[in-house]
């Protein structure tokens, strides 16, 4: 791996001003947190910094926060295991203690952060073999598309087929979270489903619309009082694995028979980014039935386009609002 | 029967005598006479009077590892050592030219190298060297390196290889031309009377050896017409040959006192091995080159993948009637490895065809029972699908068709894993239950016979300390600790009494570890020696003690003299020898060892029909090995072979771009082993029943797990999956097409 600096700001602002403000030089600077996925990159040479800054000696960051309303925000320094072990997580955002569970191992988890899991780059095997130039590193192709895409995108993708790996994103925009991105000129916040981009809509070799020059610093999950959810990860080795598809599930209900008022449902693993299917949760609303569970699978995966390799993700998508509602159902 | 009739045979050679030792062929077990030596020499004796040898030993270096006090090829520190590693072509076929001009100049890069230049045949291939002060400093001098690689056409497929305009793998030829056995017309005709016949195609990936510590050796400088080379190999003695040219002297001390697994990829020096001795010798300075993961994968050898039509027909109650086979074997550059079908099962009438294909890839190695793995799974599939078709029980039909040994392990195995309570033992369930439970079987045999090849040192010094030295390598399974029993046992000591050496040239000639014949080789020999110094100290101490050696007894309690009744302790009988103790030598002995080996596994299976998901539940293993030398260790084997299959059945498999040429899963990320969460509960049950003596057990155990998981899938929701892996991806499109009728 190529040399760097390692700049060690204790203050945001410190941290700030080490960035690079110029689009096209944002890769010679980079963000250093629990640096599991940074590493990788760093020793495929898929990125070759001339400095990372590191942001954990800034204070305050490694917090969750509990408001007077119950929403959650949580700091970009969190570590996965502490989000996945939090009270508050576990008792009324399920679903984001249980994608946070999901993740890597336990080595991982407790090295990992919440603001490194939601920028981390794809796993695509294309992209992450230094000897495939694939769109994502600015090269021509997305070898994926004809080639061997097992593992890649159903829904949303063009002209490339990567899927968003982080467990927490889906899980998180289930729960309307919103990202809070400081930059040298202050800071903006934005729900984290706008966060991310589609490789159509914005620049193919970035995930999201952060600025080179800012850093999501916290996390805010609004509490839904009344809501129960779940997140079901389909990895292919249970072990230690990316999902081949996943789903979080929100949803509102009440009285017995149980009827859901509300809803939420996103899927993990299928699109370059977590892909929110609202009409597949609106078709959960109502009765608390199989049927219902089975109709919002077939809108949730209505527009899929599988490629050559993938067409199973189709079934597996279905399978899992089954096993997702089966779940809730039983809570 | 007992392995060792003990009626010495007529016509026997004087100072012979012959025996009747059993010899297992494809599973079917025949009396075969041996010749040995009729002299009093050692025997294992009753096993209910052993101590220690058939006992639940704990390894003698289980904390050595544990706490990382073991030394690796991999952990050799010599002063002023440089590291190195190799540059591999990026593509599976080229004509590469390597450019080190930049790599010299890299601080700490001592010397860069051109390994191979041209033409390049497989994505991998090292093409160059760097040798340099750091490992950091290694690998900014690779990153220095400027290739030009001119691609060439290539395949990395069957089909890319056996396409009409494919480009030329091998000169003579993509496919070799095919090895034919049997009659095809006599299996036509005896198709004819058949009650049910399938047809079907298996495939199986090529699979890699995954050893933890990667190929490669640390050689020191050669001093004297000597060198000593610190080597990851399963034939520490043979290869020391290997290096002795490419150092340029006369003696070679190979050392391999632990090693991170070899699975049969690590017979030879290799290019590594040369590479390094090179630039030792070169630079006088010691060379640690280790292959990098990546490399590991791409250069270091592979379980070949295979294709393999079979068509299979039965009479109404089971009987194999006919089998026409044809099996491509695929090792990349290497010709592959299949053991042939039909495989363990007795078919009346048979005929096949099989040849090699060769694609741009790194040669296949010998890998833990070579070709059967694949057999296995073409068998045991065709089989099952058979049982299906004529409505038999699944474990009937395999009994009406194998021998005795393998009957009765089936039965006892069948009954370990529920089969008698099963709902399904003719059709698999094709219920609208969602998830559904389904059981599988398969069948191994393995030689595992042992050679003369072994000499064995055991030293008793006067202060009482026991020393056994053996030059074998500890491929995995434990010899440190089986050597330390069978000399402890014979003098009557603890295990702590005895100190077992092994792994190194010096220490005596011994036999490569393959084929699983290092414990059938070795433990024979030791027996042998622990014998021999046993005598040599009884007579030693009957002069002493003016007694006679005959009366001498060696047991827990210390020396016991029987004739005037004198009991000393261990350390005051060794104290009466003179300052050169007690040195004996042993050899292998055939009356100590055995072959043939015989197992049984079976598999139950969870299968979730909505996601595709397959969760093994439980595997059960009936395996048979002569004496076992230690029960945990061996069991210890069983469930390493299980878990090596079931690996395969869930995910493994060398992914390569066939446009690109380049290898998609060099890592353990990509290339997916099973790990904690995978492994079911395992039962492994060693087959007292067998009498005979020492057999290896390491290469049956990996035959059929694979065989009896795929069989369970089918059998728990009617998806016949021919190909492994058997990922989720394939079971829910198996089981979208069965829904579709």
């Amino acid at each position: 791996m190529k040399a760097f600096e390692l700049a060690r700001p204790v203050t945001l602002d410190q941290a700030l001003a080490e960035l690079e403000k110029d689009s096209a030089k944002r890769d010679r600077t980079k963000l250093f947190a629990g640096g599991q996925d940074l590493l990788t990159e760093l020793k495929e040479h898929l990125v070759e910094p001339d400095k990372l800054v590191d942001l954990k000696r800034i204070p305050g960051l490694d917090r969750i926060e509990v408001q007077a309303d119950g929403s959650l925000v949580i700091g970009c320094l969190v570590t996965l295991a502490t989000l996945a072990e939090h009270p508050e997580t576990r008792n009324f955002f399920s679903a984001v203690a249980e994608a946070a569970r999901s993740i890597g191992s336990a080595q991982i988890r407790s090295q990992g952060t919440v603001g490194g899991n939601l920028n981390q780059r794809p796993r695509c095997w294309y992209y992450r073999n230094e000897q495939a130039p694939c769109l994502k590193k600015g090269g021509s192709e997305c070898f994926a598309y004809a080639g061997l895409n097992k593992y890649n995108a159903i829904l949303g993708g063009g002209p490339s087929y990567i899927v968003h790996p982080s467990d927490l994103a889906p899980a998180l925009v289930a729960f309307d979270a919103e990202v809070t991105l400081r930059g040298a000129k202050g800071e903006r916040k934005l729900s984290l489903e706008k966060f991310y981009t589609l490789p159509a809509e914005a620049d193919v070799t970035r995930e999201s619309v952060l600025a080179p020059d800012e850093i999501l610093t916290h996390v805010r999950v609004p509490a839904k009082p009344g809501w129960t959810s779940t997140y079901v990860k389909f990895k292919e080795r249970g072990s230690y694995d990316f999902a081949l598809a996943s789903v979080a599930v929100a949803v509102r209900a009440t009285g017995s028979p149980r009827a859901i008022q509300d809803a939420r449902l996103v899927l993990g693993g299928v699109a370059p980014k977590p892909w929110s299917a609202p009409k597949a949760a609106e078709a959960l609303v109502g009765v608390d039935d199989p049927k219902n569970w089975a109709a919002a699978g077939n809108r949730a995966v209505a527009g899929a386009e599988p490629l050559a390799h993938n067409a199973y993700k189709v079934p597996l998508v279905k399978g899992l609002i089954l096993k997702a509602m089966e779940a809730l159902a039983k809570r | 029967m007992s392995a060792l009739d003990p009626r010495a045979q007529d016509g026997a050679k004087p100072g012979k005598k012959k025996i009747l030792v059993p010899k297992v062929e494809n599973g079917h077990e025949t009396m075969v006479e041996i010749e040995v030596d009729d002299v009093e020499g050692p025997q294992w004796g009753p096993r209910d009077s052993m101590r220690l040898v058939n006992h639940e030993l704990v390894r003698v270096d289980a904390v050595d590892k544990v706490t990382g006090r073991a030394r690796y090829t991999h952990d050799v520190r010599l002063p002023g050592m440089l590291y190195a590693k190799f540059l591999g072509c990026p593509i599976a076929h080229a004509e590469v030219t390597v450019d080190l001009g930049a790599a010299k100049k890299v601080p700490g890069v001592v010397e860069a190298r051109v390994v191979r230049e041209g033409e390049v045949k497989f994505v991998g291939q090292p093409v160059a060297v760097v040798a340099a002060k750091t490992r950091e400093a290694v690998e900014d001098g690779l990153r220095a390196i400027v290739l030009g690689v001119k691609p060439l056409p290539f395949a990395v497929t069957r089909e890319q290889s056996l396409a009409a305009n494919a480009p030329e793998v091998n000169r003579r030829g993509n496919a070799s031309k095919p090895n034919e056995d049997g009659d095809p017309e006599a299996v036509a005709k005896a198709f004819e009377g058949c009650a049910a016949v399938i047809e079907a195609t298996y495939e199986m990936p090529t699979q890699h050896h995954a050893c933890l510590e990667t190929h490669g050796a640390v050689v020191d400088v050669p001093t004297n017409d000597a060198a000593t080379v610190y080597h990851s190999t399963q034939a520490t003695y043979a290869s020391a040959n290997e290096f002795k040219g490419p150092l340029k002297v006369k003696e070679v001390e190979v050392v391999n006192e632990h090693m991170g697994g070899g699975f049969g990829s690590k017979f030879e020096a290799g290019v590594e091995g040369r590479v390094a001795s090179e630039l030792a010798r070169d630079l006088k300075a010691p060379i640690h080159l280790m292959l990098s993961r990546r490399d590991e994968f791409l250069c270091a050898g592979n379980r070949s993948g295979c294709v393999q039509s079979v068509k299979l027909g039965g009479d109404a109650q089971g009987k194999l009637v006919a089998m026409q086979s044809s099996i491509d074997r695929l090792g990349g550059l290497g010709g592959g490895s299949h053991a042939g079908l039909p495989y363990i099962y007795e078919v009346a009438t048979s005929a096949r065809t099989m040849r090699s294909v060769y694609t741009h890839l790194d040669a296949n190695r010998a890998m833990r029972a070579p070709g059967h793995p694949q057999a296995s799974f073409g068998m045991e599939s065709a089989v099952d699908e058979l049982a299906y078709a004529l409505g038999v029980d699944l474990v009937e039909i395999r009994k009406r068709n194998v021998g005795d040994v393998h009957r009765r392990q089936l039965d006892r195995v069948a009954r370990e894993i529920g089969w008698n309570e099963h709902p399904h033992k003719t059709k698999p369930d094709l219920s609208d239950a969602t998830t559904k439970v389904g059981i599988g079987f398969g069948l191994s045999v393995w030689g595992g016979g042992g050679h003369p090849e072994c000499r064995v040192t055991v030293e008793i010094s006067p202060d009482g300390g026991v020393r056994a030295s053996v030059g074998s390598q500890d491929l995995g399974t434990g010899v440190r600790t089986y050597v330390t029993a069978i000399v402890a046992e014979e003098l009557g000591l603890p295990m702590s009494g005895v100190t077992a050496r092994i792994g190194r040239t010096s220490y005596g000639p011994a036999n490569a570890s393959g084929g699983s014949t290092t414990s059938a080789s070795l433990a024979p020999a030791v027996k042998h020696a622990a014998f021999n110094a046993r005598k040599a100290f009884a007579e030693a101490l009957a002069k002493t003690l003016k007694s006679d050696a005959s009366e001498i007894v060696f047991d827990v309690q210390g020396v016991y003299d029987a004739r005037s009744k004198r009991r000393l302790a261990w350390k005051d009988a060794c104290a009466t020898l003179g300052p050169a103790g007690i040195s004996a030598i042993g050899e292998w002995q055939a009356n100590l060892a055995s072959n043939g080996i015989h197992g049984v596994q079976a598999a139950k299976v969870r299968v979730d029909t909505r996601t595709g998901e397959l969760k093994v539940l439980k595997m059960v293993c009936m395996q048979d090995c002569g004496l076992v030398l230690n029960r945990t260790g061996a069991r210890s084997q069983i469930f390493g072979g299980m878990v090596q299959a079931l690996s395969y059945a869930l995910f493994e498999q060398r992914v390569v771009d066939p446009d690109l040429g380049i290898a998609m899963n060099a890592n353990f990320e990509d290339y997916k082993l099973a790990a904690s969460l995978e492994i079911p509960e395992m039962v492994a049950i060693l087959d007292d029943e067998d009498t005979r003596g020492v057999i290896g057990i390491a290469e049956a155990t990996v035959v059929p797990g694979h065989s009896a998981i795929a069989n369970a899938v089918h059998n728990a929701c009617g998806v016949r999956l021919r190909s492994l892996p058997l990922t989720s991806d394939k079971l829910l499109l198996g089981l979208a097409g069965l829904k579709k009728g």
